[in-house]
């Protein structure tokens, strides 16, 4: 059996943990080959593959990044299909290929599979909000580099007396900003899942200033939707151009306004997706990878690895792209529990 | 003997260590410290006649106040960037109300002494960068007994080579840079890097000359944004991962172009800094129409605990403030000449900021740091 593998979408730490397993699993438990498709998708429309053996994978487990590359081009909306990629599956004699992207990735691939391609997901994202699955690898990466940053920003904000806005990533649901702001102790989290009343956190804030502890921190996540509804932009600089700053700007000069108190934003942005991987995600990522190449062996195509519990699972591909996961509202409580 | 201790201006990683380090000394022989909150601000904000507020704007200082505070990054008295010389209206407290005629700034510089010489301050250490010290010389210049410590991320403060905070700056922003490759890799894209550094750029070159990143742009310099287009277009396509890097000062200017400023001037006359780096990306992509990964460093650069470096330097610093105070000779700067400790006159504070010397340490055709003639130069380079 030959097994392609490719990366799709942004970067997330653990990608090369992924091939790594899916490489030495199949080589070595299964004696399959496996070919590498350079690109994401644009190296299965293009013809851009590479046989990988153990050789190829060997130290690459710590490292950022993916050693195949990745793109944003997609079959279905660069090409017609099944049909645009039907030329490398025939020519290389691959059998199945395991898909390691997002949900966007993944909804592709589950449409591949209904025009009869063999299909393996293992879902990614540092978003962690990627349905079927209790948690994806590259999050908590993404929690500890942000935890970390708050941390020291914390100290910062006290010496200057300050309000300091967070800006994490999550572009629709607010997973990082949630962990994160519960690990750093903050005083207040901005998620797309619950309304934002920003009297109510001037309120806190200003309760916090008349106890004595003149500096708060506030994550907020970049999915969330500016003060007022507007569309996220943090206005026109003095060249004319938008300025590509995100939500985070509007929610810091509306605290400062509501305050009074001296306020700044900081954006976290690509750093929370670049680098090593934790402990933690590189035995996710190596967990995934060996479920992918085991569900691939026993012919469980249009599923994807999974983490239910402490187990990790085959599930539906269908399952996973049904919806995008927000954070538990339990979650939420306990965060609101320490705010102020 | 009392000695007086504040921390003016921006954080930096290292202060928290460098009080505890002042108070350790002082105390062992016999001698209090008090720690004024908030900078310069202490000193214009207390009123003399109200006893309940030098609880608010003063802390005395014994080893076991600051026993656990060098474990934290940040600075435990807190800083502003008051200065009382230059104040405004607004910001002009209630006891001093009666005394303002007109728009200002007000010079409280009278106040400000009435108040160390009721508090019995016999030596004062300010710990900040050139707009703290320059408040520094003038407390120097009216009589009051000064030891300043120099500390910036910039590590533009003149008389010395070396200011506490610009390693770890470095260091982080290396450490980041090289965490922003693999994402700026797998997309193949330009990112654009933008770092503290008003007028000196020598916290973006020395980074970007340690990270090995492909272009820097700094303060000193203007640059022209087609040719920096281009040649990050080059480096891309020359790199076998596909990608490339270039670091932007924050006070980094275009040919012809200013820098650019938001907000209303401080205390000291500047205004905040920022958007070079959106605005260089913004311009680059325009060019090139390459997609472009922008990220400012900012606060992450200076926020948190010191390195090694940063620790050691703030240490001997503090001790070597306090023995000067405890000789008695005052005046002076703590600085580090040629990689040996000493002092100078703070008066060489005067001279403004350093900035990178560009002709030795950065090629302005390339736009990148070139360094040729290491043998002799300081630790850092310059």
């Amino acid at each position: 059996m030959v097994i392609g593998v490719l990366t799709a979408g942004g970067d997330c730490p653990g990608l090369n943990a992924v091939i790594r397993a899916v490489v030495s699993r199949a080589t070595v438990t299964h004696d399959m080959e496996v070919v590498g498709i350079q690109n994401g998708w644009d190296g299965l429309m293009d013809d851009h593959v590479r046989p990988l053996d153990r050789n190829d994978v060997r130290g690459i487990l710590q490292r950022g990044g993916t050693i195949l590359g990745t793109s944003r081009r997609d079959p279905y909306v660069h090409g017609d299909g099944y049909a645009s990629v039907r030329r490398t599956i025939e020519s290389n004699g691959i059998d199945a290929v395991i898909v390691i992207g997002g949900d966007g990735t993944l909804r592709t691939a589950l449409a591949l599979q209904e025009e009869g391609l063999s299909v393996v997901g293992v879902p990614k994202t540092i978003d962690n909000d990627i349905a079927g699955t209790d948690l994806t690898f590259g999050f908590d990466t993404a929690v500890s580099i942000a935890t970390e940053a708050l941390d020291r920003i914390s100290t910062t904000a006290e010496s200057h007396n300050r309000i300091m806005v967070v800006e994490v990533m999550g572009r629709t649901k607010g997973w990082i900003a949630t962990y994160a702001g519960i690990a750093a102790g903050v005083d207040a989290i901005l998620v797309p899942e619950r309304e934002t009343d920003l009297e109510e956190v001037a309120a806190t804030i200003r309760t916090r200033h008349r106890h004595g502890h003149t500096y708060s921190i506030v994550v907020v996540a970049e999915g969330c939707e500016s003060p007022g509804g507007q569309a996220v932009s943090a206005g026109i600089d003095a060249f004319g151009f938008e300025r590509l700053g995100g939500v985070g700007y509007a929610f810091g000069a509306e605290l400062e306004r509501l305050t009074g108190f001296e306020t700044r934003v900081t954006v976290l942005g690509h750093l929370q997706r670049g680098g090593t991987p934790t402990a933690f995600d590189r035995v996710l990522a190596t967990r995934f990878g060996v479920a992918a190449v085991d569900l691939a062996a026993a012919g469980r195509f249009g599923e994807m690895a999974a983490l239910r519990g402490a187990d990790v699972v085959g599930v539906p591909l269908a399952e996973a792209c049904a919806e995008v996961r927000g954070v538990d509202p339990a979650l939420l409580d306990v965060a609101q529990t320490f705010f102020g | 003997m009392r000695i007086g201790i504040l921390t003016g201006g921006g954080d930096v990683p290292g202060l928290n260590p460098c009080i505890k380090a002042v108070v350790n000394r002082v105390a062992h022989e016999g001698h209090e410290v008090i720690g004024l909150r908030r900078g310069w601000a202490a000193l214009l904000e207390h009123d003399p006649d109200d006893p309940a507020s030098a609880e608010k704007w003063f802390l005395p200082l014994g080893p076991n106040v600051v026993r656990t505070i060098d474990r934290t990054g940040g600075t435990f008295l807190h800083t502003s960037r008051t200065n009382p010389s230059r104040v405004r209206p607004k910001g002009v407290p209630a006891h001093l109300a009666h005394r303002i005629d007109g728009d200002g700034p007000f010079d409280f510089t009278d106040h400000a002494l009435r108040v160390i010489e009721s508090l019995g301050i016999d030596v004062l250490i300010p710990i900040g960068g050139d707009d703290t010290l320059s408040y520094g010389l003038r407390m120097h210049d009216e009589g009051v007994p000064v030891i300043a410590i120099p500390k910036t991320m910039d590590n533009d403060v003149h008389g010395t080579d070396y200011c506490i905070g610009f390693s770890t700056a470095v260091t982080r922003g290396v450490q980041f840079i090289h965490n922003l490759r693999t994402s700026t890799g797998s997309h193949e894209r330009i990112a654009v890097v933008e770092l503290f550094g008003r007028y000196s750029g020598e916290t973006c070159l020395i980074t970007a000359y340690l990270a090995g990143v492909d272009r820097a742009v700094i303060s000193e310099v203007p640059f022209d944004i087609d040719k920096l287009g281009r040649l990050l277009i080059e480096d891309k396509h020359s790199n076998p991962s596909n990608y490339a890097m270039v670091t932007v000062s924050e006070g980094a200017t275009l040919a012809g172009g200013e820098m650019v400023l938001s907000g209303e001037e401080d205390a000291y006359g500047h205004r905040k800094l920022g958007g070079i780096g959106e605005l260089t990306s913004a311009l680059i992509k325009e060019r090139t129409g390459e997609d472009i990964i922008y990220q400012q460093l900012g606060y992450l650069m200076r926020s948190g605990s010191p390195d090694s470096l940063d620790l050691m330097v703030a240490t001997n610093y503090a001790v070597m403030a306090a023995d000067l105070a405890l000789e008695g000779a005052t005046g002076r700067m703590v600085a580090l000449r040629s990689g040996t400790y000493t002092s100078v006159p703070i008066s060489a504070t005067r001279e403004g900021v350093r900035r990178v010397d560009t002709d030795e340490l950065y090629d302005v055709d390339q736009y990148q740091p070139k360094v040729r003639h290491v043998a002799g130069k300081p630790m850092f380079l310059y």
